[in-house]
Parts: structure tokens; sequence; C-alpha cells
């Protein structure tokens, strides 16, 4: 379908080509396409395919199609359908800074649902060092969302305490701490890059804004304030930086059950299990999680991000034992789409399927997880 | 299709000579630019009922007779889809063993299920919303399967009185439900089934709550209805068809548990002590239909069901669920032949059926395939889609080299899943 809002008559029309051509059932049918079941289009779920295509920077159209269209923001059904709108609205470099998903560990993972376990109660909230959260949600950091944005970090932090999520915030803002710690409702986390000279500096400023906890993370280089290559994470510069805090500090970027160790040695009170969004090739933090969580995770608390979009994805990392999971690029897409209320609708939409899940695999809660609920696949040879 | 010509062949009417004028006239520019920007153009012809090879073919068909909404509905399914595409992919992961000996003439498909006996080892399961296909909906289907000698799982909260189906034909047949909470309205529904001939109680047990089919809210922008959409923004609600009979639960919930989160709180009240209630009451086998565990495969047998059905429904359930194919052998040997098993959930061809049965199953249920030959052509479509699945599984079968079912057994598929 050419576009999201189209008449009856239209879609029938285009549809009508799909028929005459690829065909509806898939593989199998004499004469029919690769599609399977009934994906008309081949591409996961209904997307918006309106809006893909030719990136097109602000303002230009393309010759010979017509202009895109922003659909309205309730349009929208997941997460994924929001990179779609941000591509439209962002110059092509700069959506390109939060471009893409890496779903293969995810498509390896499926659950073994348990029927009949009454979920009335259902409650996803979690305790994070003493703070209640109403899900094991985060806003993971991001540097300067000015670019995504005209209100940035503020309107990040608008929408995130609309849908009672806490953020954590880059030391790389592009909105002064004090300024975004203003309009927050629920807890700021704080990030600093171990690499940083003026970390400490940062953090203290952080501090006095009224952040909660520290997240420092490790073993990135680092080009204009975004992560570019792996290096060995640096202990000393987090032990530079902890020096006299009292605030827990967080570790972001273990990979690990060397690191793990070694960031507990540092007096870390929790780890983000994270390779800096897919920046390091290798197995995927999901990949990781069961094992690090296995050695460390009776110690301190451990969290993690990478690509997760859905609601399903989020369960899969707490079946493992993780308490929380970090939404970077969802929450810069629903910034870039719509402002405050795009970050509140995709925090919302994965709140949403992720309870809806919790009634689909029977738990009411993050406790009655185990990991009985999964199967991991290996990886299929074709 | 030519049909200006034929009229004129026929005579003309006044009126179809007008048309005809109208015809000619829509080819002028002047009215080029009242016209449709998207015509249905390419495909002319629609092929007939005995032009249909395989279940695939009535597909389009059974699409283009239905208004795309309601067809997006019957075809979707829950969030990504994962669940719904891997039902279809578990079939590739299993290979059948061929072996020679076997003549198509010879072999012997017919089997018992809980009292019931079938020609072949298939049957109908139950789907909601059949008027969307045809007029006749579940009478019409179920005339179909009587015709092909299908047994029916009717779906409890179907478009036509249960009484008026009962009426339409004659083939065994058994009654889905969906549990309520209030056991005088449960004991009432099922009194009603009973009444009406049912032969066995499938109680559905899975999706628990919205199922989230993204398609259908896109649909809100089609004319479709989204289903008890939440705030606009969380999901659906679970699955009623049209004209439901209540069942979700209606009253503003306060803000904690599911309401917090946007969730509909529908049918995650649902416990083994209300199944227990029901059967108390119940006269007839009950089956529980959307296990996807051995444990609970184990706790059904434990707590005296009657048997069970491996469903996700049809991947409308929880994404990325398992395929019901590569759960199907745990399941078989959890419950150790006590109770018999059922499976549903992608069954398009004959070779898919065998396998299910190769891996255990006592019977296969289609869901959408006989919906396909409803929309396509009918009570006549219903009937040749099933004989269609019939000819092939007889043709799959010999190919095992297997002359009975209880012959056709593990040692008759190769098996790669991971
Ligand atoms: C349109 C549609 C409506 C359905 N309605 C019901 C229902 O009301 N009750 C139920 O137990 N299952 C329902 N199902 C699930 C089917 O009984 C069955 O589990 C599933 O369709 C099997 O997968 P298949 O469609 O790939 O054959 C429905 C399925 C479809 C496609």
């Amino acid at each position: 379908m050419s576009n999201l809002k189209v008449s009856r008559r239209e879609a029938l029309g285009s549809v009508a080509g799909l028929i005459a051509g690829p065909g509806l059932s898939g593989v199998e049918g004499p004469g029919l396409s690769a599609v399977e079941g009934p994906g008309l289009s081949g591409v996961e779920g209904p997307g918006l395919s309106a809006v893909e295509g030719p990136s097109l920077a602000r303002g230009q159209v393309a010759k010979g199609t017509p202009p895109p269209r922003r659909p309205p923001r309730d349009e929208l059904v997941n997460a994924l359908e929001f990179e779609d709108v941000a591509k439209l609205m962002l110059p092509a470099a700069v959506y390109s800074t939060i471009a893409g998903s890496d779903r293969a560990a995810f498509d390896r993972i499926t659950f073994r649902p348990r029927m009949l376990v009454p979920t009335l109660d259902l409650d996803l909230s979690v305790d994070l060092f003493g703070e209640k959260h109403l899900a094991p949600i985060l806003v993971g950091p991001v540097a300067e969302q000015r670019q995504y944005h005209a209100e940035g970090e503020l309107a990040t932090v608008r929408g995130a305490s609309a849908a009672k999520t806490g953020v954590i915030v880059s030391s790389r803002s592009s909105v002064p701490i004090a300024e975004i710690a203003a309009q927050a409702k629920t807890p700021l986390w704080y990030s600093v890059y171990a690499a940083d000279a003026s970390a400490r500096k940062q953090v203290d400023q952080a501090i006095a804004a009224g952040c909660k906890v520290v997240c420092v993370t490790v073993g990135a280089s680092l080009d204009a304030g975004r992560a570019t290559s792996k290096v060995p994470a640096d202990w000393k510069a987090v032990d530079r930086i902890r020096q006299g805090l009292d605030l827990p500090i967080v570790i972001k970027g273990v990979m690990t059950p060397e690191d793990a160790n070694a960031a507990i040695a540092q007096g870390a009170r929790g780890i983000v299990v994270s390779n800096h969004g897919g920046v390091v090739a290798g197995r995927a933090p999901l990949e990781v999680l069961a094992s690090i969580v296995d050695l460390v995770g009776a110690k301190i608390t451990v969290l993690v991000d990478g690509s997760f979009r859905r609601g399903t994805d989020i369960l899969k990392a707490l079946v493992f034992g993780a308490q929380a999971v970090l939404l970077a690029r969802p929450v810069m897409w629903g910034l870039a789409a719509y402002g405050a209320e795009g970050v509140q609708s995709v925090i919302e939409l994965l709140q949403t399927t992720l309870g809806r899940n919790f009634g689909m695999i029977g738990a009411p809660n993050l406790k009655s997880l185990n990991r009985a609920m999964v199967k991991v696949h290996a990886e299929r040879k074709t | 299709m030519g049909t200006i010509d034929n009229r004129w062949r026929h005579g003309p009417t006044r009126r179809q000579a007008l048309l005809a004028l109208a015809g000619m006239l829509a080819g002028s520019p002047l009215l080029r630019a009242q016209r449709d920007p998207h015509p249905i153009t390419g495909h002319k012809r629609v092929p007939g009922l005995d032009e249909m090879m395989t279940a695939f073919d009535f597909e389009p068909i059974c699409f283009a007779n239905v208004v795309l909404a309601r067809y997006e509905y019957m075809a979707r399914a829950s969030e990504s889809e994962f669940t719904l595409r891997r039902n279809r992919e578990a079939f590739e992961w299993v290979d059948l063993v061929e072996r020679p000996g076997a003549a198509t003439a010879a072999l012997q498909t017919s089997t018992e299920v809980l009292g019931i006996k079938m020609d072949f080892p298939i049957m109908i399961a139950p789907t909601a919303a059949q008027r969307d296909l045809h007029p006749d909906a579940e009478s019409a289907m179920y005339q179909g399967a009587s015709a092909a000698k299908t047994p029916m799982i009717v779906v409890g909260r179907s478009t036509i009185p249960i009484e008026k189906i009962a009426q339409a034909a004659t083939g065994p047949r058994w009654s889905q439900f969906y549990p309520v909470q209030d056991l005088k309205i449960s004991r009432e529904t099922i009194e009603t089934f009973q009444a009406a001939g049912a032969r066995a109680l499938v109680v559905t047990v899975d999706q628990q709550t919205d199922t989230g089919y993204e398609r259908d809210l896109h649909n809100r922008n089609l004319g479709g209805t989204p289903r008890g959409a939440s705030g606009g923004r969380g999901g659906g609600a679970p699955e009623q068809g049209r004209g439901g009979r209540g069942g979700g639960s209606a009253a503003p919930a306060p803000m904690q548990g599911p309401a917090l989160y946007r969730v509909i709180p529908a049918r995650l009240w649902y416990t083994w002590k209300y199944l227990d209630d029901i059967r108390a009451f119940t006269k007839i086998p009950i089956l529980l239909k959307g296990i996807l565990t051995a444990e609970d495969a184990k706790l059904c047998v434990e707590r005296g069901f009657d048997g069970v059905i491996v469903s996700n429904h049809g991947g409308r359930s929880m994404d990325y669920g398992p395929s019901t194919l590569e759960v199907l052998p745990e399941i078989v040997d959890a419950v150790g032949g006590k109770i018999p098993v059922l499976i549903d959930g992608g069954f398009r061809r004959g070779s898919d059926i065998v396998k299910a049965m190769a891996l255990g199953a006592s019977a296969v249920c289609l869901g959408r395939a006989p919906r396909w030959g409803l929309g396509a052509f009918g009570p006549q479509g219903v009937q040749r889609l099933l004989e269609i699945l019939q000819a092939e599984f007889l043709e799959a079968m010999a190919r095992t080299g297997r002359t009975t079912l209880a012959a056709l057994d593990r040692r008759a598929v190769r098996v790669n899943f991971t």
C-alpha cells in the first residue's frame, strides 16, 4: 500500500495488483512469491511502507512520487513504525545515528507460555536502588538530542515522565542537566563516559541537579560523543570518577563475566549488559545476559540494552534475570517523529505489550518468571 | 470481462444500453479525470471451483470476495506475527522418510477420537465471525464439512444460533467454549451446546488478553473497527468475532493491575479451579485448546480432562510462542497416550497432516484453510478443499510406505527442530 491512510478503493486497487502478481499465500501455491502466509508485504508486522523508500531531506520531495504523509501519532501500532516516521522527519545523516536494529538474537528465542495462571493482579513494577519503577523500562542515554527534535532532552523527559518512566541523561546532552531535571517527574540517572576527562565534574553537576544514580560507560572509544569502537574497559578512570561518591554506580558496556566481576570489584551496584547499540560486532547483549546474571545477578543489579523493540523482547531479558531494559533508539524515533508525545507513545506501547505478554505467558509479576518459560534455539544453517 | 458484448447478444434492455454508452464515454478524456485512479487491472478471470488444485488456490478468491478489513482479521495474527510464520516454517523442518510399498488404495486412514469415527484424522477448528465469509456462516461450513465427512468444532460465539446450525447438516460436531467467570452463565451456555448435540466441549484456554493484531489496528483507518482498542494505542480486545455474547469485562477498572499498563483484563482471571468447576456439570468430554508445554499437558491428564489441542490460536495468542509442530513431540510424550492429543496451526497440505500424525497427533484441526473454501465458494468450497487435503493425505502417507495410522510413527519423519 502506498500510504497508510488509503481509501478502501485504493487499498483494493493496490492489493489487487498483488494478487495478479505475487499472490497471497506464499511459497507454496503455484506461481506464488516467497512471501509466506498473509504477509502481503513480507515486512514484519503491517509496516509503514509509506514512509520507506529513498530518504528525503526535510522539505525535499522526490520526483514523481507523492509527498510522504506523516501519519497521526495514534495510527502507529508498534515502536518500529516510529522509525519510519523519524526517517521521514530527519536529514539522512542525523537519521543514520539512530537507524536500525539487530533482531537476530530475539528471533532465536521462543516462549513456553503457561495457561490458566491468573494474572489479574498484574504488576510489572521493579525496585532499582531504592526507587520504585512502574515497569522495568528506562530511557537509555543518548547524546545531543536537539538534533532529533527542537526541544531535545526536555521533550524526552517530559514524554518519559508522562509515561512514568525514568531517564538516563547523557553527559553530552544538548540541554544543561539542571534544565532537564527541572522538567522531570520521574527519577533521572546520569551517564558519563569513563573515557571523558571532565566526567567527574559533570557528575557533580548532575548530583546537584538531583540525579539519583551514576552510570559510567566503559569500553567505548568516542567520536563526537558517540561510541565508535570497542576498547578495553579503563577501570582506573572509573575509579577516579567514583572517588567520594555516595550514589549508586552502574557500569554500562559489560559484555563478559570478567568485566562483570571487575565492575563489582570497583564497587559498582549494577551493570548494563550492552555493546553500545551494536557498535561492536559479535554476540548480542541478550545472548550473554544469562551467563552474566548467573555469575553476578545475586550481588548486583543487572540491566541490559541493545535493539529492544517489542514487549516480547523485554520479557525475554527479564526471563533471563535482567531487572530492567534500557530503550534508546526507539525513544529517539518517538522524539523525532512527534516530540514529547512520541516519546510517551513509544514507552507506553512497550509497557502495554510487555504487560499483555506477561498475561500470555502466565506470570503476574517479575518474580514469577523463570527460565523454563523460554527456549533458546541454535542458529539454523541454511 | 466482456460483459458489454454479452449483454448486446442477449438483446439489450434500455438500462443495459445506457450502461454500455456510459462505458464508451468513460474512455473519453473528459471523463477520464473522474475515473478511479487505481483501477483493478491485470488479473481479470476468476478461476472456478473445478480448477482448485491445492488449499492455497482458494485464498486469493476468498480474499477477493471478502471485505478487506475482515480478510485481514482472518489472515493476521499477534504483533510481529513471528509465530504465525513459524507455524508454516516448522513443516519445512520435518521431512517425510520415503519408503515404497503402500498403494493409496490400500491405506487405512480412519480413526476414532473420543467416540467420533472419522475417515481421516482431520477436523474443522473453531473460528469466529464466519459471517464475514458467507451469509450462511457456520451452517454453510457445517454443510461443507459434513459433505466431506469431516467433524466440525463449532465456535462458541457463532454468528448463527447453535440450534440453527445443528439443523444444517448431520456430521459429528463438537462445540468450542470461551470461559466466562460467571458459573451460572457458563453452565447455561454449555447446556445449550449439549442440548444441540455437541459431542465434546473444547475449552479455549489461551489468548488471555488483547491480541494486538497490528494490521487490525491499522485498519481503523480503512473502515475496520478496532476491537476494544485501549486508549487508541494499546491493542485489540481478545477474539470475539462480531456480535459476541459478552465475556470480556466491561466495567471501568480502577488504576491498578492491568489497567496501569493499559492491558485489557479480559481473561486474565483463568484458573484450573474454574475448569474443575465447569467439569462438574458438563456431561460431554472436555478438551483444553491452547496447550503448548509438556507441563500443562501433564496437568490436563492429572486433572482428568479428556483431551488436549496443541494450539497457538493460529499465531493469534502469544507472539514469539513456538510453532505447534515443534512442541507436539514433548506434549505427546508427556501425555503418554492417556488422552488424545490434537493439534492445529498452519496446516494447509496433506503432507503437513501426515507429519503431525507421525509425531504422535491423534488428529489435526484446520482453521483458516476451510475458511478460504467457505469464502471462495461457500459450502461446496469447504467440501472441495477438504477433499483435496484428503487426497493429498493419502498420497503423502503412501510415500511413507505406511498403510495404517498406527504404523505412521516417528520413524516416518526426519526432524530438524533446533
Ligand atoms: C479468524 C479466526 C477466528 C478464530 N476464532 C477462534 C475462536 O473464536 N475460538 C477459538 O478457540 N479459536 C479461534 N481461532 C483459532 C482456531 O481455532 C485455530 O486454533 C487456528 O486457526 C489454527 O490455525 P490455522 O488457521 O493456521 O489453521 C480463530 C482463528 C481464526 C483464523
